[in-house]
Parts: structure tokens; sequence; C-alpha cells
């Protein structure tokens, strides 16, 4: 089977092959990959031992390897040409949902405002701290689906920014 | 003083606390073979304190107010399981004068200071004016309950910066930096709003804001017999908007030698004297960065950082503060003037530092804590625990040790790199890039230092290819076997026909 898979924004071409190894870019890799517990792996890869969590989140997967977390998309040959179809494999989405059940204090915002990315687009309150949340990529606000006062919960959308390239 | 307090005993504690503080202190009284009883609210009965716990009691809803914070609950969860004796920890109920004197009245041991202590602390107007007494060197600053035109004529007299500081605040809330005037009336307005909404009341205060200061704070024991001594300091200057994130001790800053320490040392045993303090306590100082220093308030409980104090000085601070609620001596004689080694602790938060330190829930999917030589974990959580917007971010603490402080350094780089916590976002990645940055090697840092002079991507080194590679094959397997996984679950929905036809079929074939 072959793969496309982006880590940080860096796309690999991984084929696995039948006896279990790997190509990575083409260069063979000998692969050892033990499943420990529901999220937590020890990868043996040319002799070199990892141990590696993983864990999946909205179609995609957080990894975690010597207390650094990376992120990364996996892609096959389908999803891949839908990817591409639908404008490229690197651009963010441009929705800010609630990271945590909260209270929104404030809306920064209003529809059709440019916003820059790492712009503060909402303020909301958890865990006794008001927390910035902050607009992931240049753009349009196209949509505010919140307002001061309401409380959400985590995952619910808050606002949506799109390019204005389109 | 009086023999009824000498007389005391205490058979069994409750700890009227959650997480790891709470484990901490079922730790101590185990040492010292006392039965625990742990409270805990509907949210936290899979708590690691609820089942370390001798005996538990649910004290209601997940809300604080409706269960940690309900003095009435707690009372008489002591009164039901028969503990004499109550451990508030840190946050929650322990710097609450009015539950200390409701387990005076009780006939219950509060393992604390006395509840005027806490009071006359609490406050900080009465706190500054207490200390000064005893000649206690104070930042410039104004009284409380003054009206806005005179704190800015207040503010203009001190010099900006300023500090906008709640009255009733504290853990970096209600606080504001102010660097001229045209931004004092707006940022007076929102420490006001944030005063009203955390603590329900909007009184605030100006102080000079020591710019390049660190916050050094010394560990105070004082038991029933007059005795009042300090087991040095601790440096916090690593915080983000004064949340503290890492301390240590000694501190590494180089204005702070013996004699300092000496020095600062009787400043902070006057200032607890000036209250007739007992039991364990710290003052919080700012020092500039000539070395010149003050108090800024005493906090009259058991500090989250308390084990870097424990390491270096080889005393378990629970274990004195329930010996010296039972009346008896303190086991240190005399101050500590000389260190043994060096110790680091690291908060271990449920906070995102690539998205503006955000809280995170969620269930730990994995929890691997670090272990060997020179490393000590406090926590409270483990696989499948569920962190709640209920509490605190803080979920560990991570502790390292060494004969010094290049040792520790080095240990807590091996300890968070075996650290593992999945399920939710944490601050760990943010700790490692602190200890790879040159300036907190050198020990070159001031409370501002994390906010204006460090970022996750200036330190962080970038990941190699090699291990961009294991990545990329590790996520690849991982997804393969997962997708495999579900082809198969599905499979049966390939058939030509619908499965009700299908089983139809077959039953008609073996009828």
């Amino acid at each position: 089977m072959k793969y496309t898979t982006i880590i940080n924004n860096k796309q690999f071409e991984v084929e696995i092959l039948k006896d279990g190894n790997v190509l990575v870019n083409g260069k063979p890799h000998e692969v050892d990959f033990l499943g420990l517990e529901e999220s937590l792996y020890s990868i043996i890869q040319n002799s070199k031992s990892h141990e590696i969590a993983i864990e999946e989140e909205r179609g995609k997967y957080e990894l975690q390897l010597e207390g650094r977390l990376y992120e990364a998309t996996v892609l096959d040959q389908r999803a891949l040409l839908m990817a591409q179809r639908k404008g490229g494999l690197m651009t963010g989405s441009g929705e800010v949902a609630s990271p945590m059940p909260g209270l929104i204090v404030e809306v920064l915002v209003n529809v059709g405002d440019e916003v820059t990315q790492g712009q503060t687009v909402v303020i909301l309150e958890s865990m006794k701290m008001q927390n910035e949340l902050k607009a992931p990529r240049d753009g349009i606000v196209q949509k505010i689906a919140c307002e001061a006062g309401q409380t959400v919960d985590k995952g619910n959308l808050l606002i949506n920014i799109e390019g204005d390239d389109e | 003083m009086s023999t009824d307090v000498l007389g005391r005993t205490i058979q069994k504690v409750l700890i009227a606390n959650r997480g790891e503080i709470a484990v901490r202190v079922q730790r101590g009284c185990r040492d010292l073979g006392l039965p625990t009883v742990a409270v805990y609210s509907e949210a936290d009965r899979q708590a690691l304190h609820v089942r370390y716990a001798d005996e538990a009691v649910n004290i209601g809803a997940p809300a604080p107010r409706d269960s940690y914070l309900r003095m009435d609950k707690i009372i008489s969860a002591a009164k039901k399981t028969g503990a004499d004796a109550i451990h508030p920890g840190y946050g929650f109920l322990a710097e609450n004068a009015e539950f200390a004197g409701m387990c005076e009245d009780e006939g219950i041991v509060f393992i604390g200071p006395s509840a005027h202590a806490i009071s006359v602390m609490g406050d900080k107007e009465s706190a500054r004016k207490a200390v000064k007494a005893n000649g206690v060197a104070l930042i410039p600053g104004t009284d409380a309950g003054m009206h806005d035109d005179d704190l800015i004529a207040a503010a203009r007299e001190i010099g900006f910066p300023v500090m906008v500081k709640a009255v009733a605040g504290g853990g970096g809330k209600g606080m504001r930096p102010v660097f001229d005037e045209a931004a004092f009336p707006e940022a007076l307005r929102l420490a006001r709003s944030e005063a009203v909404s955390s603590f329900g009341s909007g009184d605030v205060y100006i102080e000079k804001l020591i710019q390049g200061g660190r916050h050094i704070e010394f560990q105070i024991l004082a038991d029933h017999h007059g005795n009042t001594v300090h087991l040095g300091e601790r440096e916090c200057s690593i915080q983000r908007r004064n949340q503290k994130l890492v301390e240590e001790s000694p501190s590494p800053f180089l204005m702070m030698t013996r004699e300092t320490r000496e020095k600062m040392g009787k400043m902070a045993i006057a200032a607890a004297e000036s209250v007739d303090y007992v039991n364990a306590g710290t003052i919080e100082c700012m020092m500039d960065k000539d070395g010149n220093y003050y108090f800024l308030e005493m906090n009259t409980r058991l500090q989250v950082e308390h084990p870097v104090t424990e390491v270096v000085t080889g005393i378990d601070l629970v274990k004195e503060q329930i010996r010296i609620a039972r009346g008896r001596r303190m086991t240190p004689t005399e101050s500590v003037l000389d260190p043994q080694g060096w110790a680091i602790e690291c908060r271990i938060n449920a906070e995102d530092p690539y998205n503006n330190f955000i809280p995170s829930t969620g269930t730990l999917t994995a929890s691997i804590t670090p272990k060997g030589p020179g490393v000590r974990v406090d926590s409270g959580v483990f696989t499948g625990y569920e962190i709640t917007p209920h509490y605190d971010s803080m979920i560990a603490k991570l502790i390292s040790y060494g004969e010094n402080r290049q040792q520790a350094i080095v240990r807590m780089r091996r300890a968070l790199s075996e650290f593992v916590i999945m399920g939710v976002r944490h601050n760990i990645p943010f700790h490692i890039n602190l200890f790879n940055s040159v300036s907190f090697q050198a020990g070159r840092y001031d409370t501002r230092f994390v906010e204006e002079r460090f970022s996750m991507t200036t330190y962080e080194s970038e990941p190699t290819e090699e291990e961009l590679e294991t990545i990329a094959i590790a996520a690849t397997l991982h997804a393969h076997k997962s997708r495999q996984k579900a082809a198969q679950v599905v499979a049966p929905a390939e058939r030509d026909t619908s499965n009700w036809k299908w089983v139809g079929r077959y039953e008609r074939i073996h009828r």
C-alpha cells in the first residue's frame, strides 16, 4: 500500500511492503512495529529503538516521540486525489473551534473583517482563565457562530475564516 | 502558649483537597502511620486521592463551590469519619481564615497557621502593615480603597511602570502591569472587573513594577514553642502571566550569595513573626537586578513548589506540618544556609504551548511518568483519567535533582524526554525548549523572560530528517492498521444484498 504522509508540513511517500518493511521516498527501511497499549508503540527502525505514542483526532494523528509532539496526516491514493482537487495539501483550515468547554467573553472581529494569522479573534473563559483564541490563517471572516455570554462545548465551531484569493 | 496545643493528639487526617497535593499529603500521613480521609466531588470518583485514601466521602457536584469549597460538608465529613485533623493542601480552603476558625470551633486541628495569621496575611493591606512594623522592606505602593483619580495621581508620583493589583487577588489573578499613563485608565478598569468576577471585590491598589526583577521566596517553618526558621530560598521567576512554571532551589541568581540568603532569611523570619506565625509558610519577595529585595506577600500554606526545598534540605514539610500541629517541636533547629545539591521543578500543565497555553481537556490515553536517579514525580493522573474544565490545569510536578544545577538540568532533560502524556495537550514541549535555552541554562532570567524573550520557535531545535522519517513510518503504519481493522468491520455490508436479506436467506437454508 502506498500512502502520502505529511509531518509538520513536510511530505513523505511511504510504501508498506508485503513483508512489513517500509519504503520512505523510495528508500528502504527495516521496521518492526509493535503495539504495546492502545496508543503506544515500540518501533525498531534499522535497529534504532523508539517508543511512540499515537493518537487520532478528527482524521489527523498526533505523535509523541521523546517528549516532542508531531502532527501527521496520512492520505491513501484516493484521499490524496481528493485533497489535491480541493486545492492543495498544505492550506490549513480557517475554522476556529472551541478547544474546551467554556464561556465566550468577547468576539473581537466581525463578518467581513480581514484577519492575519495569529490575531486574537475570540476570548474564551475556561478553567478560571481568560484564553485568547487566534486566527489559524490569513483571510476574511466568513462566519461567526458564537456571541459574548454564550457557553460553548469542546469542538464547537466559533468562527470561520476563508482566503480572499479565491 | 496554651497547654491544650501541646497536649494535642492527631489520630486521623482529612485532606480537604484533590489532585497531586491530596496524594502528597496522604503519603506524608502514611509515613507517620496516620489513616487518611479523602473528600471528593462527583467528577473525582476515579481520582487517585480517592483510591489512595483509607476512607473517602463524596461532598457534592463537580464545581468547587458545590464541593471542595463547601466548609460545612467538609467539616461534617470529618465528623462522620472521626477525623480529628484537616490538612487543606493549597488552593480551595487553604487560605480561608473562616474555615480555619471553623475547624478550631469544632475541635478539629487545622494543619496550618492560626485563623488570625491567615486573615492578616490574606489581606495585602494588613499584611504590609504587619510586616512593616517588624522592619521588613516593602515595594513602594498605595493603600487599598482609593478612587481612580487618586490612584492615577499616586501612580504618577511612584513613577511608571506600575502594577495594578486586586486587594483580594492571588495566584496571578487580578494583576496588571501598566507602562505609561495613557494605558492606565483601561488597565484599571480591566483589573477591577477581573477582580469583581474572580473575588467578588473590585478593590485594587498599585505598586511600583520592578523591571528585570526576580521572584524569590523563602520557606518558613515555625512551631508552638516559639521557634521560627527558614529553609532557604526558591527561585520562581520562570512564570507566564504570573503563573509559576519552573521553580528551583537554591536560586541561580549571582546576587544570591550565602550572605544575602542569611539577610533575606532573617527578613523572612521577621515577616512571619510579625503575625506570630506557626506552621509552614512562604515569604514571597521581589529582587531587582542589583540584589535589592522587597517583601511581596506571605502564603500561609504549603506551596505547590515545596518539593524542591524538601530535596535540598532533606526535610519532609508535610510531616513537619503535622508534627507542629500536634504541638511538638519541629525537627530543624536552625535555618538552612547551605542547601545540599540542587533541585528543579517543572509544573506539567494540560495547556497547549503551541496555542497560547490554552487549557486542554480530555481523557489521558497514555501516561508514562519518568523514573530513575534524581527524579521525583508528584502526580494525580494516570491512563484513563479524565481532565475536566472544573479544576486547575496542573496535572503533575516533575522534580529533578543532583549535586549541582548542571546535573539537575541534565536529569530534567532526560526525564522530560521520558514523560509521555497523550489525550490532552500539555506543556512538556515548552519545558524541553526552556531547558535547551542558553539563557535558562546560564540562570540568566527574570519574571518577564518567558513572556518577552522566549518563544516556542526560537529555541526549538528543528527535528532531524531521521526523526521525521520515523514519525512518518509510525503514523503510516498506525493509520494502515486502523484502516484495515475498519475495513474488516465494514466488509459484511459489501455483500451484493442487504444484511437483513442475507440473514433471511441463511435462516431459510438452515431451517
